[in-house]
C-alpha cells in the first residue's frame, strides 16, 4: 500500500505531465482542427524544442532558451507549412504522410547535429532541488512546469476566445470560403496556425527535457499521447485538449502506482471507454471530420 | 499477371545480375501480400488506414508465441497467425467502420500505437525490445512422403511465392467481384452507395478485416523469414512505409501498384543505406517529395500519360483532351490493364 | 377536381418539422403522394424542398413528424434500407461515380448486383442478370454506345440522364427525382420528359423542379412549398390558378407562359 506521500507525489507527477500532455495535444488539435492535417511531425519538433534549448543555453541562459527555442521550432513549422499547403483540399491522406516524411528527416537531422546518444538535462540552478510542502518534498522544477504550463494554456485560451485573430483561426476552421470572402489572407492565417501549433510543441520540449532525458526518440513519446488525447477529448474543443490531456496524464501517474506499465493501458481502455461512450470524442464537435 | 507470376519465378535466377540477392526477393513478396491486401483499405475502398504495421506485427508474435509454447510446427502457429490477427482487425474495425478521412486516420493511428505498446506490456510474453528468437523455418512436405526443409533461403522463396500466388488471385478476384465494385463506389461517393441500399459501414468493416487477413499473411511469414518476432514492424514507422509503399508504384491507379512500390521501396532501402548512415534523412525527403510531386504513384503517371490512347469514345476523348486539366491523386483506382 | 382519396398514399408525411441550428426549414409538412402518379414539390429556392426530399430518403432525420411508406412508419430507417424497400433518389447535385463508366455506374445500382454484395468471388462481369439490366436501363436513358465512357467524360446532359439511370436501375416503386431537368439543354430534355411520361404509368414519382413546363405538362399533383410549409396543393390547373402561389413566384418563373 503506498505511503500517502508517495500518493500525493503521483498525483502531482501526473496533474505535470497532464498539463504537458495539453499543450502538446492542444497544439497538435488547433493544426488538425484548423487544417485538417494529422502533423506528424508534432513529436520531433517538440524533439527539436528540447535539443535547440540544449545549444542555445549556454549563450542566452535558460529563459532565453525558453523564449526562443520555441520560436526556431515555429519558424521550422512556418517552413514545413509551405510544403504541407500543397496538400490541402486533396485526400487528407497526404498532409498525413508528408508530416510523416517530415518527421523521418527532422529525427535524422537531430542525430546528424546532435548525435543518437540521450542528453540529461539539468533543471537550472534557481529552481533545483526540492520544494517543501508540508509532509512532502516536491520537485521546485515541476511546480515552475506547473506555474509556466498554466500560464501558457490562459494565454492560448484568450487568444482564441478573445482576440480577432482567434476568432478568424476559429472561424477558417469551420468555413474557410468564408472567411477568405471575408477578405482575410487565409493563406497566411493557415501557415501562422501552423507555426503556433509547432511552436507549442517547441515549448513544451523545452520545459520537460529535464523530466524525460533528450534523445532522438523521445519525439514518439511525446506524440502517441497526443493521438489519444485528441479522440478523448474530442477535435475542435480546447477544453477538450486540456481535459484529454489532464485525464491521459493522472491515469498515467495514478496508475503507475499499481502496475508500472499499465499507464499505458489505461490511456487506451481510456480511449475505448470515451468512444463507445461518445464517439466524438467528450468535447468534440460535430464536423466533416467523420460520417 | 501471369507476367509478374514468371518473373517471380525465375528471380532468383536473375538476382545476381540485378545486384540483389534471394532474400530480398522473398521480402518483397512477403511486403507485396501486405501492401495488396492494405491496397483493397486505400487505394480501393479510399479508407486512409494508418496503423496497419501493427497488424502485420501481431502476425508475428502469435505464430512465434503459439510456436514456441503451444505445439511446434509450421501449419498450425501460421493459421493462428492469421485468423488472430483477422479477429482482432474485425473488432477493431468496429470501432472504425463509422469513420472516414481525417477522423479515420486518427483512430487507426491511435489503435496502431496501442497494439505496439501492448507488446511492451505484455513483455513476458513478448520479450519486449528482444522479441521473440529462436523460431524455426522448419519444414514442409507430407509426412513420409517427402520433406523440404526451409532453413534454405531459396527453398523459402519458392515457399513464400507459393503464398504470393495464391494471395495475389484471391485478392485479384475479390477486386474484380461485386464487393469489389462495392467498395470502389463507397470511395467514390458513400452518399450514392448508401442512397443504393448499400449498407457501408458493413462493407468498411469487411474490408477492414478482410485486408487485416492478408497483413496476418504476410506477418506470419515475416515471422519465418526472419526467425523471429519483433516490435519493429508495429510501429508506426512500418505502417507509414506500407502506405507509401502502396503510393510510390500508384496503388490508386493500379492493381500492381502495390507490388511495384514494394520493390522500388525495398531496393531504395538497400542503395540508401550502402550510401550514408544518414540514409532516414534521404527517406523522409523522399516520401515528401513523392507526396507534393508524385502522389499518383508511378503507374499512375504512365496511365495519365498514356489516358487519351485508352479511349472508347471519340467524342468523350476530345472533350478530355481539350478540358483534361491535371488530375490529382486519387484517380483510378480500377484494376490495372495488362497481365 | 381534387385527386381521389380512395387509393391510400403510398408515401406520406405527417407533421415532418426539421430545423438547423434556430433556423427553422421546414413546419408542420404534411404530404401523401398517390401511387402511380407524378407529383411534383415546387416552391422558390430555399423554401425547403430539398431538405424535404433528405428526410425522405433518410439523410437527415427530422426533428418531429413521421414519414410512411406504404403505411409503414419508416422515419428511423436509414437510406440504405429505405432504398431496399423501394425508394431510390437522384440527386440534384451530381452523385455520380466518376471513376467508373456508365456500365459500372449502372450496374452497381442494380438489385442482382446488390444482392451479391458479400461475394468476393465471381466478377461482377459475369453477373449477366446485372449486366442484361444494366444495359437495358442504358438503352431506356438514351445513353446506348457509352457502355465505356467514364462518368467524368460525359458531357452535363449524358450525366444527368446517367444520375436519373442509377437511380432507375434500383427497380424503385417511388422514384424521387431532385431537379432532374436543371442544366439540360433541348435534346436530352426531351430525353427526359419522354422517359419520365414513361415512367410514371408504373411508379410512383416525386419531382422536384423549376421548370414549371415540364411540371404542369407532367404532373398529376402539385405541391407547392414556401418558407416550409405546403401552402397549396393540388392537380395543376389549381396551382396554376391559385393567388398564394403567384405571390411567393412573382417574377421567378416562367409563369406568365405557361397560364396562356
Amino acid at each position: 500500500m503506498p505511503g500517502l506521500a508517495e500518493l500525493v507525489t503521483q498525483i502531482l507527477n501526473g496533474f505535470v505531465l497532464g498539463l504537458l500532455y495539453a499543450i502538446i495535444a492542444l497544439g497538435f488539435m488547433l493544426i488538425l482542427g484548423t487544417m485538417e492535417v494529422i502533423n506528424f511531425s508534432h513529436g520531433l519538433l517538440f524533439a527539436w524544442g528540447g535539443y535547440l534549448a540544449l545549444t542555445l543555453q549556454p549563450y542566452v541562459g535558460w529563459w532565453g532558451a525558453l523564449g526562443l527555442a520555441p520560436v526556431g521550432v515555429g519558424l521550422l513549422g512556418l517552413l514545413m507549412e509551405f510544403g504541407v499547403r500543397r496538400t490541402y483540399g486533396r485526400d487528407p491522406l497526404f498532409g498525413l504522410l508528408f508530416t510523416f516524411g517530415a518527421a523521418l528527416a527532422l529525427e535524422e537531422l537531430i542525430r546528424i547535429f546532435w548525435g543518437s546518444r540521450g542528453y540529461t538535462i539539468t533543471a537550472p540552478a534557481f529552481v533545483a532541488g526540492p520544494f517543501r510542502l508540508g509532509f512532502l518534498y516536491y520537485s521546485k522544477y515541476r511546480l515552475l512546469v506547473v506555474v509556466l504550463a498554466i500560464l501558457l494554456l490562459a494565454f492560448v485560451w484568450w487568444f482564441l476566445e478573445k482576440t480577432p485573430y482567434g476568432a478568424i483561426i476559429k472561424a477558417g476552421a469551420h468555413d474557410s470560403e468564408m472567411v477568405m470572402a471575408l477578405g482575410i489572407n487565409i493563406g497566411l492565417m493557415r501557415n501562422l496556425v501552423f507555426g503556433l501549433g509547432t511552436a507549442m510543441a517547441g515549448i513544451a520540449g523545452v520545459v520537460a527535457s529535464p523530466m524525460w532525458s533528450l534523445k532522438p526518440t523521445v519525439g514518439a513519446e511525446a506524440l502517441m499521447p497526443a493521438f489519444i488525447i485528441v479522440v478523448i477529448g474530442g477535435i475542435g474543443s480546447f477544453w477538450g485538449a486540456v481535459a484529454g490531456g489532464l485525464l491521459v496524464g493522472m491515469a498515467s501517474g495514478l496508475s503507475n502506482l499499481v502496475i508500472p506499465r499499465g499507464s499505458i493501458l489505461v490511456m487506451y481502455l481510456l480511449m475505448m471507454v470515451v468512444l463507445l461512450w461518445r464517439p466524438r470524442g467528450l468535447m468534440g464537435q460535430k464536423s466533416i471530420l467523420e460520417l | 499477371m501471369l507476367g509478374m507470376f514468371a518473373l517471380f519465378l525465375f528471380l532468383p535466377a536473375l538476382m545476381p545480375f540485378l545486384g540483389g540477392y534471394t532474400y530480398l526477393g522473398t521480402e518483397i513478396m512477403i511486403w507485396a501480400i501486405f501492401a495488396l491486401g492494405y491496397n483493397l483499405l486505400l487505394g480501393y475502398t479510399g479508407l486512409p488506414a494508418f496503423g496497419h504495421g501493427a497488424f502485420f506485427g501481431m502476425a508475428s508474435y502469435y505464430l512465434a508465441i503459439s510456436q514456441r509454447d503451444w505445439t511446434s510446427g509450421l501449419w498450425i502457429p501460421l493459421l493462428v497467425g492469421i485468423v488472430g490477427t483477422t479477429i482482432c482487425g474485425a473488432v477493431v474495425a468496429l470501432f472504425v467502420a463509422r469513420k472516414r478521412g481525417i477522423y479515420f486516420s486518427l483512430l487507426t493511428i491511435a489503435f496502431g500505437v496501442m497494439f505496439w505498446f501492448l507488446v511492451f506490456v505484455f513483455e513476458p510474453w513478448t520479450g519486449g525490445e528482444d522479441g521473440v528468437t529462436g523460431i524455426s523455418r522448419l519444414s514442409v512436405g507430407l509426412p513420409g512422403l517427402f520433406e523440404i526443409s526451409l532453413r534454405d533461403n531459396l527453398a523459402f522463396y519458392y515457399f513464400v511465392y507459393a503464398f504470393f500466388v495464391v494471395a495475389t488471385i484471391l485478392l485479384w478476384r475479390i477486386v474484380n467481384s461485386p464487393f469489389g465494385q462495392v467498395i470502389q463506389a463507397i470511395k467514390q461517393s458513400e452518399t450514392r452507395a448508401r442512397a443504393l441500399g448499400y449498407n457501408t459501414v458493413r462493407y468498411k468493416w469487411a474490408v477492414f478485416t478482410v485486408s487485416c487477413a492478408f497483413a496476418g499473411l504476410a506477418g506470419g511469414l515475416y515471422v519465418l523469414a526472419r526467425f523471429g518476432a519483433f516490435h519493429e514492424p508495429m510501429s508506426l514507422h512500418q505502417s507509414g512505409n506500407v502506405v507509401l509503399m502502396c503510393l510510390i508504384g500508384g496503388g490508386f491507379a493500379s492493381f500492381y501498384g502495390p507490388v511495384l512500390g514494394v520493390a522500388v521501396f525495398l531496393m531504395l532501402r538497400d542503395l540508401f543505406s550502402t550510401l550514408t548512415d544518414h540514409w532516414m534523412l534521404l527517406y523522409g525527403l523522399l516520401f515528401m517529395g513523392i507526396i507534393l510531386f508524385m502522389p499518383e504513384g508511378i503507374l499512375g503517371l504512365i496511365k495519365r500519360i498514356r489516358q487519351p490512347a485508352a479511349f472508347h469514345d471519340t467524342q468523350a476523348a476530345e472533350a478530355a483532351r481539350t478540358e483534361q486539366t491535371v488530375t490529382s491523386a486519387p484517380s483510378n483506382p480500377k484494376p490495372g490493364g495488362s497481365s | 377536381m381534387s385527386v381521389s382519396e380512395a387509393t391510400s398514399p403510398i408515401l406520406e408525411t405527417r407533421g415532418l418539422r426539421k430545423a438547423f441550428g434556430g433556423h427553422v426549414v421546414l413546419e408542420d409538412v404534411n404530404l401523401r403522394f398517390e401511387p402511380a402518379r407524378l407529383s411534383a414539390i415546387i416552391g422558390p429556392n430555399g423554401a425547403g424542398k430539398t431538405t424535404c426530399f433528405n428526410l425522405l430518403n433518410g439523410f437527415l432525420a427530422p426533428d418531429r413528424g413521421r414519414i410512411l411508406f406504404r403505411g409503414r412508419d419508416i422515419t428511423p430507417l436509414a437510406p440504405e434500407e429505405r432504398a431496399r424497400l423501394g425508394m431510390c433518389r437522384s440527386f440534384q447535385i451530381l452523385n455520380l461515380f466518376n471513376d467508373y463508366t456508365v456500365l459500372e455506374n449502372v450496374r452497381v445500382a442494380v438489385p442482382a448486383m446488390r444482392q451479391r454484395g458479400s461475394n468476393l468471388w465471381t466478377p461482377a462481369g459475369a453477373i449477366s442478370e446485372a449486366e442484361d439490366k444494366a444495359a437495358r436501363i442504358i438503352r431506356l436513358i438514351g445513353l446506348a454506345g457509352r457502355e465505356h465512357v467514364e462518368a467524368k467524360y460525359l458531357s452535363y446532359g449524358q450525366r444527368r440522364l446517367l444520375e436519373i439511370g442509377v437511380t432507375l436501375a434500383g427497380e424503385p416503386e417511388v422514384l424521387l427525382l431532385d431537379e432532374p431537368t436543371s442544366g439540360l439543354g433541348m435534346r436530352p430534355m426531351e430525353t427526359l420528359r419522354d422517359l419520365v411520361k414513361r415512367l410514371s404509368e408504373d411508379l410512383t414519382i416525386v419531382v422536384i423542379e423549376h421548370d414549371m413546363d415540364f411540371v404542369l405538362a407532367l404532373s398529376h399533383h402539385i405541391a407547392v412549398l414556401h418558407r416550409g410549409m405546403v401552402i397549396a396543393e393540388g392537380p395543376p390547373e389549381a396551382i396554376q390558378n391559385n393567388a398564394e402561389v403567384r405571390e411567393a413566384y412573382l417574377g421567378r418563373l416562367k409563369y406568365a407562359r405557361a397560364t396562356q
